[in-house]
């Protein structure tokens, strides 16, 4: 009798967890549902939404949130950072250990990157570098979803099934929107502010911590305005990843602010491809590095242009 | 240890790379891996070999073998790509890290890691183009291949070329491996090698030292 009381409380309890979970699940079968119905916009919102995130994690195992439809397309480009940091609050709070296991401490370390005039504060993680730091909310918009533009849980890799094509963006390229063994596609999202500085195609000897002492004086501390305020005064940073007005500010004051994201951090050895928004009295000819480059930003962050 | 005086002395030298970027070392001889995806059997034997060897818990893997399938019936397709830490040439978690925990051997130009040096930042972790360093929540530091250095020196291979069943994965001098003077039981005496398979990442990030023998469906480069 025992044992059956056990197995009764059991099945009970299973049956109880299941009721919850379908309740939780309903908001998204909802979302699915719509999806399916010809308004993937609207399902995908729906999904989405922080309140039905909230409801979906509160019922919810680790197994099971890996295969959440918030991280698949077309929902995760709805995704607002709120959404994301219930699961994912961890991104923003871990901090590096104070000293490393054999004794280096993490505030007597400093990287060559991190002496540039923007670079502030201590050793910190990336996420809370580029998301939550003072400097990021300066210069930068970024938001989860500016990288993480999908996920397969099962082997990190974009797998080439039915279907693959209503779920992922076309990106530039044709890029995947996430690269094997990796959650999102450096060449698209790190490279535009870790790529390698450019020299060459202006003309310029391609050491910058030499080329900038002839450029920069103490009325003029940032020698890249030397050409680019006027001369070559391009549509710049005009793009929702980007706080324009505040990179201007911070230009204002050192060439580190252009450096820091030209160069300056390069981790990779090429430079992205920007767009080359035309400009008064740009000249006809292209320079043969430019005769790729798109002439406007990539549809998912275009502003509208500002009038001269 | 670092102490006071050390402290001093890293903040000079600090100032006076003031603005310089990082200059890759050039080995003598670079090592690198080849894979053959279409022969590969996604036994994982190499990836436990892995964690064997580097006593790894549950979780952080050195080494992963991707299941990668698609198609639609009949024309439907699967092959394994296998990718561990792909040694660079010009590797991105070198100079992202702040401790000088990672450096690249200039005899044959392994990227190592010396994890006691680790402070956990993970900045290598975000780096790294190919999802190698791995980060172990348990220590909070990040550790990654180092393509068996121990076994390198001692005249042998690493240990998940030595598992594999298959002989489908191999090491050797990466430009000989990739002009085929290389004698190695991965590659068949009519296969091609390229640099990029689909949905890697670029290889002109980085120049991974990594061949793959790829699958029709795969070849990029």
């Amino acid at each position: 009798m025992i044992r059956f009381g056990r197995l009764d409380r059991s099945w009970a309890g299973a049956a109880l967890a299941l009721l919850l979970a379908m309740a939780a699940g309903a908001g998204a079968t909802r979302a699915i549902a719509q999806t399916a119905a010809g308004d993937p916009a609207a399902g995908a919102k729906a999904i989405a939404e922080l309140g039905a995130v909230l409801a979906r994690a509160a019922n919810s195992d680790y197994e099971r949130a890996k295969w959440d439809p918030i991280h698949f397309k077309p929902a995760i480009d709805h995704a607002r950072d709120e959404a994301c940091l219930v699961c994912h609050k961890e991104v923003l709070e871990t901090k590096p250990r104070p000293v490393s296991p054999a004794g280096v401490k993490a505030e007597q370390t400093e990287a060559w990157y991190q002496t540039l005039d923007t670079y502030a504060g201590a050793q910190e993680n990336f996420h809370w570098r580029h998301i939550a730091s003072p400097y990021a909310k300066q210069v930068m918009n970024l938001s989860c979803n500016f990288c993480h533009q999908g996920n397969d849980p099962r082997e990190e890799a974009p797998q080439d099934l039915i279907g693959k094509a209503a779920t992922t963006t076309a990106w530039p390229r044709n890029a995947p929107v996430f690269t094997l063994r990796k959650m999102v596609n450096p060449s698209e999202t790190c490279l535009r502010c870790h790529g390698a500085f450019p020299a060459e195609s202006m003309g310029l000897p391609p050491k910058w911590e030499e080329t900038r002492e002839g450029l920069e004086s103490p009325d003029t501390p940032n020698g890249c305005l030397t050409c680019h305020a006027e001369q070559f005064r391009t549509v710049r940073h005009h793009v929702t990843y980007l706080n324009a007005k505040g990179i201007e500010d911070a230009a204002k004051d050192s060439s580190d602010a252009c450096y820091g994201c030209h160069g300056g951090r390069s981790w990779y050895r090429i430079s992205y491809p920007y767009p080359r928004h035309p400009w008064p009295d740009m000249p006809a000819d292209l320079p043969d590095w430019a005769k790729d480059r798109p002439k406007t930003s990539d549809a998912r962050f275009a502003l509208p242009i500002p009038a001269k | 240890m670092a102490n006071q005086i050390d402290k001093a002395r890293i903040k000079e030298a600090a100032a006076k790379k003031k603005r310089e970027t990082y200059t890759p070392v050039v080995p003598e001889v670079q090592l690198g891996f080849i894979h053959h995806n279409v022969d590969c059997i996604g036994c994982r034997a190499c990836e436990i070999a892995c964690k064997d060897k580097n006593g790894l818990p549950p979780g952080p893997r050195f080494r992963r073998v991707q299941y990668i399938e698609g198609g639609t019936f009949p024309e439907v397709y699967a092959y394994k790509v296998n990718m561990s830490c792909n040694h660079c040439a010009e590797p991105a978690c070198l100079p992202a890290c702040p401790t000088g925990a990672i450096w690249k051997r200039p005899k044959d130009g392994i990227v190592d890691i010396d994890s006691t040096l680790c402070i956990g930042c993970r900045r290598c972790e975000a780096t790294c183009p190919f999802g190698a360093p791995q980060f172990i929540p348990e220590q909070n530091v990040v550790a990654k291949c180092n393509m068996c250095v121990d076994e390198i020196d001692a005249g042998r291979k690493p240990y998940c070329v030595m598992a594999c069943m298959m002989r489908v994965l191999d090491i050797g001098p990466i430009d000989k491996i990739a002009d085929g003077t290389y004698q190695t039981k991965a590659r068949g005496p009519n296969d091609q090698v390229v640099r990029q398979v689909r949905d890697m990442a670029d290889p002109e990030l980085t120049k991974p030292s990594i061949v793959f023998v790829a699958h029709s469906k795969g070849a990029v480069k």
